[in-house]
């Protein structure tokens, strides 16, 4: 794996860097950006794609109302045993049984989405500097097919690296 | 037609002898709990004679009434068991099924007539007490409910008996253990969907109440008020 | 935000990780014994059956269903801090947050063992859960126990990644800064994290929908566990009230669990910098909001009973005033309202001395709420013979004191290996931020935009 990445101590410098690659011709799904906080307030924080998390979180909680109306009715019918002379299929008791699931298939799936979409865990060499922990904020390219050092540089005060 | 067992229990011939319940520990494998125990109030009378003392000496009444299972229509006890250990069967019992018991103890609680017993202890006869355990019924574990059955080994005992026999059951086949074993014959067994019988005809009874009826609970033991001879004006 | 090589937060925080003091070991040890003791109290009554313990006929429910409710009324500490206070962007909540997730966390774990304690026979507890058994018998989905069974793991599952979630971030800054061993198992827990700006987003918009829906799955819980009871015929039990009074009570009792914790780790690792007295003082306030809630509830439910003086109720009530139990009624009016109201009305009075006397007063009136909701009502119900009364024997004392021993325990050993407080939120809140209309903050964060 080859990359370039500046290590800069604030946004504002971070957020040069990143403008510097894009007139450097970088794509902006090349340009990684990493802190060890987030920066909301920074144009480099919102360059991603939208994320479909709260749609698979509905999806996930349709899933688990459909599962649990499924669990409820089909398994009260297949051995129908009278209680308290309640009806076979009690709708009010069920209904607790679905809002559960409802939230619990909710729950599971922005998790799942989460990993997936955030591609975690992750195992092959990525590009990371251990730096990042101690505040800096790294912005690179891995496998630059050009000379990016100048536009890392005069980005402002921060060290440029190589690997590879 | 299918049967609908029901009971009926005369507090006026009723001599709160107890009879019924030292017969129903014999006939349904009660274990005793002994002393310490009993203390503890861990007593298991599936049936029970309560008695209420009212007044002040000289003029001291007593009431007293055999207590068992009602065997509700709407049980309380049925709806909040998990795992179906007490339902209600196609004749109207409210049955145990000690195998599905877990022994939440949940039953016991919503039961408003208290007549669910726990299994606190593993039951033990000491020898030779265990040669006179009747064998039709069986012996339960620790940790399970268990509560009158009305005498549900004899019931299909009379129902295999008339069938072995190619007949109809009669009004009188089947007697649980305390029906059988009442000197005054005041607790009566019977179909309620057989009009004809005399359980079903006594549940009809101007005499006839409900325990706890207003609890909602639909019970199938009908109690039949005392009439007091020397006063004739009062319940 | 850390604008230098040197961060004292980081170091601050990662500090408990990485050097272990005599007393921690000797914590442990002692916890752990206690722990152990409850455990072989749970094997003597496993062995010998649920006799040893006080339960009787009338009474069937004693100790470990009061205890129970009071561990699952516990986990609703961090429920309403993280997530409520995430929700309407309270920034004091930064240090906070981890605190009472991790309570949640542990409380409900405990809590949901005492079902299985309650059993008379345990080893079958898992006849709750719905899976395709050979009997071809399926759980009975209208009894509340198994209604429990559905929100408790569904409410244990979602705090749990509600408190993993955050940690992740976390867990790389450590990987970065231990070697050997430490960094290959922190490494692993981190999951490869780098913390890229598609990472983050989808962290905080995961943590965004995980707070709105952790808040009703908290409510249903408890609602839930109240329905134990308010589904059965015992007088004062079958109440509508149930549902709103047993939630209200564990936030109540929850927010002082976390009060007492915070103030302890304040104590033993140092935070004195991080937990601040204002904490103390908001958290105060909360307190005695729902104090004076807990006040309301209480006096409509035992307002409606007198007037309603319905005989078997009116047992109920009167044995819990003037009989048997008067003397538990009081003290927990006393620790719940008189106590709380009196100290936490005035500001002066908001240390944090003072506010920690008043949550362990919380914590023993709300215990006494469980105990006074179930036993008396079992104890008098509708036929007067079968009337008894209830009291605790060994085992159930010892196992009650084991799990108290228990979450001590849980806590001291994940404040050693995870940083008790957050420390990337932490230096969120430390940024500058320019004061923003609440239409623009959103428009910047961006979170709730979803493009296809």
């Amino acid at each position: 794996m080859t990359a370039i990445y500046g290590l800069y101590d604030n946004p504002e410098t971070a957020q040069r860097a990143v403008d510097g690659l894009r007139a450097a011709g970088v794509a902006d799904a090349d340009i990684q950006v990493m802190s060890s906080e987030p920066f909301e307030e920074y144009e480099f924080s919102h360059k991603d794609s939208a994320t479909w998390i709260h749609w698979m979180a509905g999806l996930g909680g349709v899933v688990g109302l459909g599962s649990a109306y499924l669990l409820t009715t089909l398994t009260q019918q297949s051995w129908p045993i009278k209680t308290s002379g309640m009806p076979i299929v009690a709708p009010w008791p069920n209904l607790i049984v679905m809002f559960e699931m409802t939230m619990l298939g909710a729950i599971l799936a922005t998790v799942l989405t989460l990993f997936v979409s955030a591609r975690l865990p992750k195992r092959l060499p990525v590009l990371y500097d251990p730096e990042v922990s101690n505040g800096y904020i790294l912005v690179g390219v891995q496998g630059p097919d050009r000379n990016l050092t100048a536009a890392l540089e005069n980005a402002g005060e921060g060290r440029v690296k190589t690997i590879g | 037609m299918a049967h609908r067992w029901g009971m009926v229990v005369d507090l006026d011939s009723c001599t709160g002898c107890e009879a019924c319940v030292t017969a129903c520990h014999a006939e349904n494998n009660i274990p005793t709990v002994g002393p310490t125990e009993a203390a503890r109030g861990r007593a298991m009378h599936w049936l029970r004679v309560e008695r209420y003392w009212e007044g002040d000496f000289p003029d001291v009444k007593v009431k007293f009434k055999p207590v068992m299972c009602q065997h509700c229509d709407n049980a309380p006890c049925e709806a909040v068991c998990p795992t179906y250990a007490s339902h209600q069967t196609d004749e109207g019992l409210n049955a145990q099924v000690y195998n599905r018991c877990i022994g939440t103890r949940y039953c016991a609680n919503a039961c408003s007539y208290n007549v669910r017993f726990f299994n606190f202890f593993n039951p033990q006869w000491e020898k030779p007490l265990q040669l006179q355990l009747n064998p039709d019924v069986s012996v339960r574990e620790v940790g399970v409910m268990e509560k009158c059955t009305f005498c549900v080994q004899r019931i299909k005992a009379g129902k295999t008996a008339a069938k072995a026999e190619d007949r109809e059951l009669k009004d009188g086949d089947i007697q649980p253990a305390c029906a059988q074993s009442c000197p005054t014959g005041s607790i009566i067994f019977g179909d309620l969907n057989d009009h004809e019988s005399r359980a079903a005809r006594f549940t009809h009874s101007p005499r006839g109440t409900k325990l706890l009826e207003d609890e909602g609970t639909a019970p199938k033991v009908t109690y039949l008020q005392r009439q007091s001879w020397n006063e004739p004006d009062t319940q | 935000m850390n604008r230098t090589r040197n961060n004292p937060l980081a170091d601050d925080l990662v500090r408990p990780l990485l050097h272990t003091s005599v007393w921690f070991y000797g914590g442990v040890l002692v916890l752990a014994s206690i722990v152990a003791c409850g455990a072989a109290a749970w094997a003597y009554q496993l062995w010998y059956g649920m006799g040893v313990a006080g339960v009787n006929w009338p009474v069937f429910w004693g100790f470990y269903e009061t205890n129970f409710v009071f561990w699952i009324g516990i986990s609703h500490a961090g429920t309403l801090i993280s997530a409520i206070l995430r929700l309407v962007n309270a920034r004091w909540r930064r240090p906070v947050t981890r605190c009472a997730e991790v309570i949640t966390a542990f409380a409900l774990m405990i809590g949901a063992i005492f079902p299985i304690v309650h059993l008379g026979k345990p080893w079958l507890f898992f006849w709750v859960a719905p899976y395709p058994s050979s009997r071809e018998l399926w759980p009975n989905f209208r009894s509340p126990l198994v209604w429990d069974f559905f929100a408790i793991n569904t409410y244990l599952i979602g705090s749990l990644l509600f408190l993993i979630l955050p940690m992740i971030p976390d867990f790389a800054l450590i990987r970065d800064r231990t070697t050997g061993r430490r960094q290959r198992i922190y490494g692993a827990l981190a999951l490869g994290w780098q913390g890229t700006t598609t990472q983050w987003h989808r962290l905080e918009a995961a943590m965004q929908i995980m707070a709105v829906a952790i808040i009703p799955v908290a409510v249903s819980v408890h609602t839930i566990v109240s329905f134990d009871f308010s589904m059965a015929h015992v007088p004062m039990w079958h109440s509508t009230i149930f549902g709103p009074y047993f939630v209200a009570g564990a936030i109540f009792s929850g927010i002082a669990a976390l009060i007492i914790a915070m103030a302890a780790l304040r104590r033993m690792l140092k935070l004195h910098a991080y937990l601040h007295p204002l904490h103390f003082d908001n958290l105060a306030k909360l307190l005695l909001l729902m104090s004076l809630l807990w006040g309301y509830f209480v006096f409509s439910e035992r307002l409606t009973v007198w007037y309603g003086n319905v005989p078997t109720e009116m047992a109920v009530f009167w044995s819990t005033q003037r009989g048997a139990f008067a003397p538990f009624y009081w003290t927990m009016v006393v620790c719940n309202f008189v106590i709380p109201v009196s100290i936490l009305s005035f500001r002066r009075l908001r240390t944090i001395p003072g506010v920690v006397l008043v949550s362990c007063g919380v914590v023993v009136g709300m215990w006494l709420e469980r105990f006074l909701i179930i036993v008396p009502g079992l104890s008098t119900k509708q036929l007067p013979y079968s009337w008894g009364h209830y009291a605790p024997r060994p085992a159930e004392v010892v196992i009650m004191v084991a799990t108290f021993a228990a979450m001590a325990l849980l806590y001291m050993l994940f404040s050693k290996f995870v940083p008790i407080i957050s420390i990337w939120e932490m230096k969120v809140g430390n940024q500058p931020h320019p004061a923003v209309s609440a239409d623009e903050d959103e428009e910047r964060q961006g979170l709730w935009r979803a493009r296809p």
